[in-house]
């Protein structure tokens, strides 16, 4: 698994499994689950008001208040006209299904409740990309073009998201906390590959990163700085964002943060079998310092038998 | 193997195997105590000249001698970022498990990476020449061991890096 | 050519052998003695001499009144008379604050020394009136550790040797014992405590063993600087020194007035000779190794060695060509005296202790001739 899943799984085959039930035309039991998400997003699977019959999928995205600022809601409802109903308590968006009433869709729906967490993120990347088709438009009509906020999204506690579109291309700027040190490093490394992996595919939007100090597209802002943050930023161009190759695009770029840091972790622990093992080795030849007692066993006649 | 690490190895084998001639020694100043000399280092007419074997800048070995005791720290080599944090984890990581590996310090001598203390006792129950073999091939292996999870850290990040931007 | 011993692997700190070399007693790097007697080729264990607190360092087993002293890292010595099978402790006032070393008895067993960490030398004798043995200091010009000591056959020198590099000789004369000495090689001046002379081998070596020769005359000791140095007082107290390539010697003592056995960290006895004109010449080992051991590995044994080790071949097998397979602490003649000696006993920190006859050994060995 080297890529990360961009929809949820437990939510997909929780939902199926329910469905595919009530489909056979057995009785529906009881559910109720909260399932993590990264990003510290929550779903909550239940049944709105003790109606077995009725399953409710609800988010929360604690930062779902930075990203109605662009649009979410208008995306969400779009997406999801069919089964949307009034948020839960405590959740931002929630979902429900009907058993009783299955649409023939279902396995469609389903797949894109998975994908709630993706699609509450497309919302910021719809909306700058079509802001910079908007700008290059309005340059080649020769109008003025329209004016644009960088968009912050503070997608997890001290880490955020600067989406900003310009004449000719969008950035996206990540800010990532290494916890540990030794994750600095790591990741300078996994981020180096990135910078140079790019020469191979010409495709690729270009990857830059800084450590410490934010880009200078983030000069003067509040943007913070310290040892142990990096910046990760896209240059997504039109071929990037045009309508075609967009889904694509934004399925990436948003598991990016994640991905770099499953793998830094990966590395860590790969890193920690090795030397598990190789301690293990090196216990192994001191022991060969230590001389092999060799106790003498006597038989009941007093005959002494010494191991081998 | 490079043509320095040779006879770096063969310098140190030989200061190790003079500097094991160990015998059990009581304390001379504090009255029904057996401690390190070279720990406590309150005679100095028990201790042996400290020796610097060194290949290189970072890859040098001090070797301290005592009538009872005797501690060797390795400076491991550290090219890069990455060695540096790989050496620091694995060494930290072989200090928590001291009291298995008997002869290792569990804190470096300032200034390298990572001690050994061998004591006249640990002679005694232990054959010196493999445990100088034992100090050798730990050098030897561990600059190899470094540079394998290096490579494994860079491919991995290699690997990720284009799996990522072959989707685009 | 050679017996071997062992009592359970442990390292043997030291030993000391009865008069008829039946009687054994030996200190298992504890605070125990203990006394074996002979029964055939193999050791029967006979006591347990259990009054040290911490390990015992050093025994000597007075051949003509059959008593023993021993001295512990406790900072005691104890002398033991065998009464009625058992062995009595009388205690000795050493007045020393640290711990004991060494001890050995003079010639006509009157007195015993003990060295110690105190840096002094403790010479202990019997005062009639309070039943108990007590002690007088050598302290001066002591630096150190004493490591070893060796009574000069007239029963009034002793030789020391300390870890302040040197090598001293003296007199240990108590005029409360014994009758006014008269003047040796070594020197005139008498009284106690005297020394008479101090020798260095030039090295910074610390020194681990002394030996006077069966006359007397002249003293050799081993020195952590792989040296062997000699001085014969009857040839003016002439100093020659033999740098060794090997590792140092831990114990060294006389087989013939110019020949002695030197022991130590490679694990292999060695014979040197003192040539007329005064130079020190190796002459040969006396452990010469058969070659390999091919004894047969089981399945059994390969898989835990792969296991346990992470080798099943050569690099796992821990056995050493030599015969003692770690360092030889103590040498001491066994048969003969030190003026013409065939046989001497070896002891080590593997455990064992080897009797090694030495005149067989020059019959079939080359190139050992002693001289």
């Amino acid at each position: 698994m080297i890529l990360l899943e961009i929809h949820n799984r437990i939510v997909e085959e929780t939902l199926t499994n329910k469905i595919k039930n009530a489909l056979d035309g057995n009785k529906p039991d009881t559910v109720d689950v909260t399932v993590a998400d990264f990003d510290g997003v929550l779903f909550h699977i239940s049944n709105p008001n003790s109606e077995k019959s009725k399953i409710r999928v609800s988010i929360s995205l604690h930062f779902y208040k930075d990203l109605q600022g662009h649009g979410a809601d208008e995306l969400i409802k779009r997406e999801y006209a069919e089964i949307l109903t009034s948020p839960e308590d405590g959740y931002n968006v929630t979902v429900l299904f009907d058993l009783e009433n299955i649409p023939p869709n279902w396995e469609e729906l389903v797949k894109k409740t998975s994908l709630l967490k993706r699609n509450c993120f497309a919302s910021v990347f719809e909306k700058y990309f079509k802001i910079q088709a908007d700008i290059e438009a309005a340059k080649k009509k020769g109008t003025a073009p329209p004016k644009s906020e960088r968009a912050v999204v503070q997608y997890r506690e001290e880490e955020t998201m600067y989406v900003e579109a310009l004449g000719d291309r969008v950035t996206v700027i990540f800010s990532t906390i290494f916890k540990d040190d030794d994750d600095v490093v790591i990741g300078k490394v996994f981020m180096q590959e990135f910078k140079e992996g790019r020469r191979n595919f010409q495709q690729a939007p270009q990857v830059l990163f800084s450590h410490k100090d934010p880009p200078s597209e983030l000069a003067g802002t509040d943007a913070r700085t310290g040892d142990n943050i990096g910046y990760i930023t896209f240059v997504l161009f039109p071929r990037h964002t045009a309508p075609s190759a967009k889904d694509n695009t934004i399925n990436l770029i948003h598991t990016l943060r994640d991905y770099l840091h499953y793998h830094i972790k990966c590395s860590k622990a790969y890193i920690h079998t090795r030397m598990r093992a190789k301690t293990s080795d090196f216990l192994r030849v001191l022991n060969r310092a230590r001389p092999e007692k060799k106790k003498e066993k006597k038989t009941f006649s007093g005959k002494s038998i010494r191991p081998s | 193997m490079a043509a320095t690490l040779k006879p770096y190895l063969t310098a140190i084998r030989r200061t190790l195997e003079a500097a094991m001639c160990l015998e059990n020694f009581n304390s001379q100043n504090i009255e029904r105590h057996n401690k390190p000399e070279v720990e406590v280092k309150s005679s100095k007419e028990l201790l042996l000249t400290p020796i610097v074997i060194s290949r290189n800048k970072q890859e040098r070995v001090l070797i301290e001698g005592s009538i009872n005791s005797l501690r060797i720290s390795i400076g491991v080599k550290q090219s890069d970022e990455i060695e540096k944090i790989l050496c620091h984890k694995f060494m930290r990581f072989m200090m928590m498990r001291a009291e298995n590996f008997v002869v290792l310090r569990r804190k470096p001598v300032e200034g390298f990476d990572i001690s050994f203390l061998i004591t006249n006792f640990h002679t005694e129950q232990m054959f010196k020449h493999k445990l100088v073999d034992f100090i050798i091939q730990f050098m030897e292996e561990i600059d190899k061991e470094i540079n394998e999870m290096k490579l494994a850290v860079n491919s991995r990040a290699r690997l990720s890096a284009e799996e990522f931007l072959k989707r685009f | 050519m050679t017996e071997k011993h062992t009592f359970g692997g442990e390292p043997i700190s030291c030993y000391s052998f009865s008069k008829d070399r039946n009687g054994l007693a030996l200190s298992l790097n504890d605070n125990n003695v203990n006394v074996y007697k002979k029964q055939g080729d193999s050791w029967t264990e006979t006591g347990c001499l259990t009054e040290h607190g911490q390990r015992v360092t050093s025994i000597d087993w007075a051949p003509k009144a059959n008593v023993l002293v021993t001295c512990g890292a406790d900072r005691n010595a104890y002398v033991w008379e065998l009464k009625g099978g058992d062995w009595v402790p009388h205690l000795v006032i050493l007045r020393i604050n640290r711990a004991a070393t060494f001890v050995r008895w003079s010639p006509d067993e009157n007195k015993f020394a003990v060295g110690s960490g105190a840096r002094l030398i403790s010479i202990c004798y019997f005062e009639k009136e309070n039943n108990w043995w007590v002690s007088k200091h050598i302290k001066k010009p002591i630096k150190s550790t004493i490591t070893s000591l060796d009574w000069h056959p007239n029963n009034i020198l002793i030789a020391a040797g300390s870890t302040d590099f040197k090598a001293r000789v003296f007199s240990a004369y108590v005029k409360e014992v014994e009758p006014k000495p008269s003047s040796t090689n070594w020197g005139s001046k008498m009284t106690f405590g005297n020394m008479m002379a101090e020798f260095s081998t030039g090295g910074g070596g610390w020194v681990h063993s002394v030996s006077f020769s069966a006359s007397g005359e002249k003293l050799a000791w081993v020195g952590h600087d792989s040296s062997i140095g000699i001085v014969d007082a009857a040839n003016g107290q002439k100093l020659s020194v033999v740098k060794g390539k090997d590792l140092p010697f831990y114990g060294i003592t006389w087989i013939t007035e110019n020949s002695l056995v030197a022991v130590g960290f490679d694990c292999c006895p060695k014979i040197f000779t003192q040539k007329p004109n005064g130079n020190i010449e190796f002459v040969h080992d006396l452990d010469i190794p058969k070659g390999a051991d091919d004894s047969k590995m089981t399945a059994m044994s390969r898989f835990k060695n792969l296991d346990k080790r992470g080798a099943a071949g050569a690099e796992a097998t821990t056995v050493l060509k030599t015969q003692h397979q770690n360092t030889i602490m103590q040498v001491s003649e066994y048969s003969g005296g030190k003026a013409n000696c065939s046989k001497i006993a070896t002891s080590g920190v593997d455990g064992q202790l080897i009797i090694w006859d030495i005149k067989s050994l020059e019959r079939s060995l080359a190139g050992l001739k002693i001289a």
